[in-house]
């Protein structure tokens, strides 16, 4: 199989290789039998995304002279001056700054891109995570408000946003923000189980108890909605059975308790299945992250202790 | 193979029936088609129909959207809106750096 194929077929497993180190490491590791192989000459689509995740896995693991060397060859290709190419370009810049001083002078640069042409977005992102990376969230939701107020339909800036409100502990605005996401993607049943989450950890944070528990109802229509959307999705169940255990815990007096228990033991027998099948490696059951999967099994085995007490 | 040869089979019918259709209409414009060759035809073309699915190599999709986009989640750990988390347009390259630096360090510490 040549190298091309092998690459493809590598994303195709891994979609997200820049999620945990280990997928791009074995990705930056192909990255110079790839470069000096034949395969690379091709002109295809294909070829041209390959590059693209060669660049950002070997700027992630510091192979910077693969890395410049993926970015010669798209910005050959489709010129200095297109959006991408230059946002490409300066992810490289900013990868490979040693000081303060270079990155500020990067982020000038990205200034004077804009000034030239504020509507390019690529460049306006890197700016903004830039920012967020010297420290200045403030200046970043400014920044990144003020462009969603000219393009509203990017969902991925509104799920960005969200993140940041949810740093500085601004809850509502945070879930509002995902509420935007979800207009624009009513099927995304990640952002319900996110929506869920959030409304529950703000009601943890704070609130009366009457006012706590009429949160978690209202989490758990969320978190009820994305496994419906996605049967197999890990961090709903985690939520649904979280949070339905906690309302069980404060006894309500209206009859809702069946309701949530029954809720809470569909929960648990979803997540016991995941655990087990995820530890015995069992085939088309080795997606899940293993953090992920360790704090449910965790979730469960706390249950029980509970019970058996 | 059986799909191969069901393709070939129901070609061969269905020009038969074209041959026969233009071959009726030549020597009795008048009259209308005979049942038989309309038969022919429709049968050849069910069965074409079903020999390119049963040739299908890939794996068929799931219809529904939950069973489909739960494949994903157990099988690839990314569904179709993995992105919004991980957002690669405000990737924080830096961050990243730090962090796969400090995976390489603990798991050379661990070995």
């Amino acid at each position: 199989m040549g190298i091309l194929k092998l690459l493809l077929s590598y994303l195709s497993i891994h979609p997200s290789p820049l999620r945990n180190p280990s997928t791009s490491l074995h990705l930056s590791q192909q990255a110079p039998a790839f470069l000096s192989s034949s395969e690379s000459a091709k002109d295809t689509q294909e070829t041209w995304l390959i590059y693209e995740q060669l660049l950002l896995s070997c700027l992630r693991t510091g192979d910077d002279n693969s890395a410049r060397l993926c970015l010669q060859r798209l910005s050959d290709r489709f010129g200095v001056d297109s959006a991408r190419v230059k946002a490409l370009t300066g992810l490289y810049d900013e990868a490979t700054s040693r000081s303060r001083g270079e990155l500020e002078a990067v982020l000038q640069r990205y200034q004077d891109i804009l000034k030239e042409d504020p509507t390019n977005m690529p460049i306006e992102k890197r700016r903004i995570s830039l920012l967020l990376s010297l420290g200045r969230t403030e200046g970043a939701i400014k920044a990144l408000t003020s462009l969603l107020s000219h393009s509203p339909n990017d969902a991925e800036s509104w799920a960005h946003l969200s993140s940041l409100y949810f740093t500085q502990r601004l809850y509502p605005q945070s879930i509002f923000c995902l509420e935007e996401v979800l207009l624009i993607l009513p099927n995304a049943y990640n952002i319900f189980a996110r929506i869920g989450e959030v409304t529950y950890i703000s009601a943890s944070a704070g609130a009366s108890n009457a006012d706590q528990i009429e949160a978690f109802e209202e989490a758990i229509k969320y978190f009820a909605r994305s496994v419906e959307l996605s049967e197999w999705y890990l961090r709903g169940w985690y939520g649904l059975k979280l949070v339905t255990g906690k309302l069980i815990q404060a006894k309500p007096s209206d009859g809702t308790l069946g309701k949530m228990e029954s809720l809470n033991q569909l929960a648990t027998e979803k997540l016991v299945q995941i655990v087990s099948k995820f530890r015995r490696n069992v085939k088309g059951w080795t997606g899940f992250d293993e953090a992920e999967v360790l704090a449910a099994k965790d979730l469960i085995d706390r249950d029980e202790q509970k019970i058996s007490r | 193979m059986a799909s191969k040869a069901l393709i070939s089979l129901s070609t061969i019918l269905l020009i038969h029936s074209c041959y026969s259709a233009h071959e009726h209409s030549l020597l009795t414009p008048t009259t209308s088609l005979p049942l038989d060759v309309a038969i022919e035809t429709v049968v050849s073309v069910v069965l074409l129909c079903f020999g390119i699915v049963l040739g299908n190599r890939e794996e068929l999709k799931p219809i529904s959207w939950s069973v489909w986009s739960g494949l994903m989640e157990r099988e690839k750990g990314c569904g179709q809106f993995g992105y919004l988390e991980e957002r690669v347009g405000f990737l924080d390259i830096r961050a990243k750096r730090a962090e796969f630096e400090k995976w390489v360090k603990g798991a050379e510490e661990g070995s």
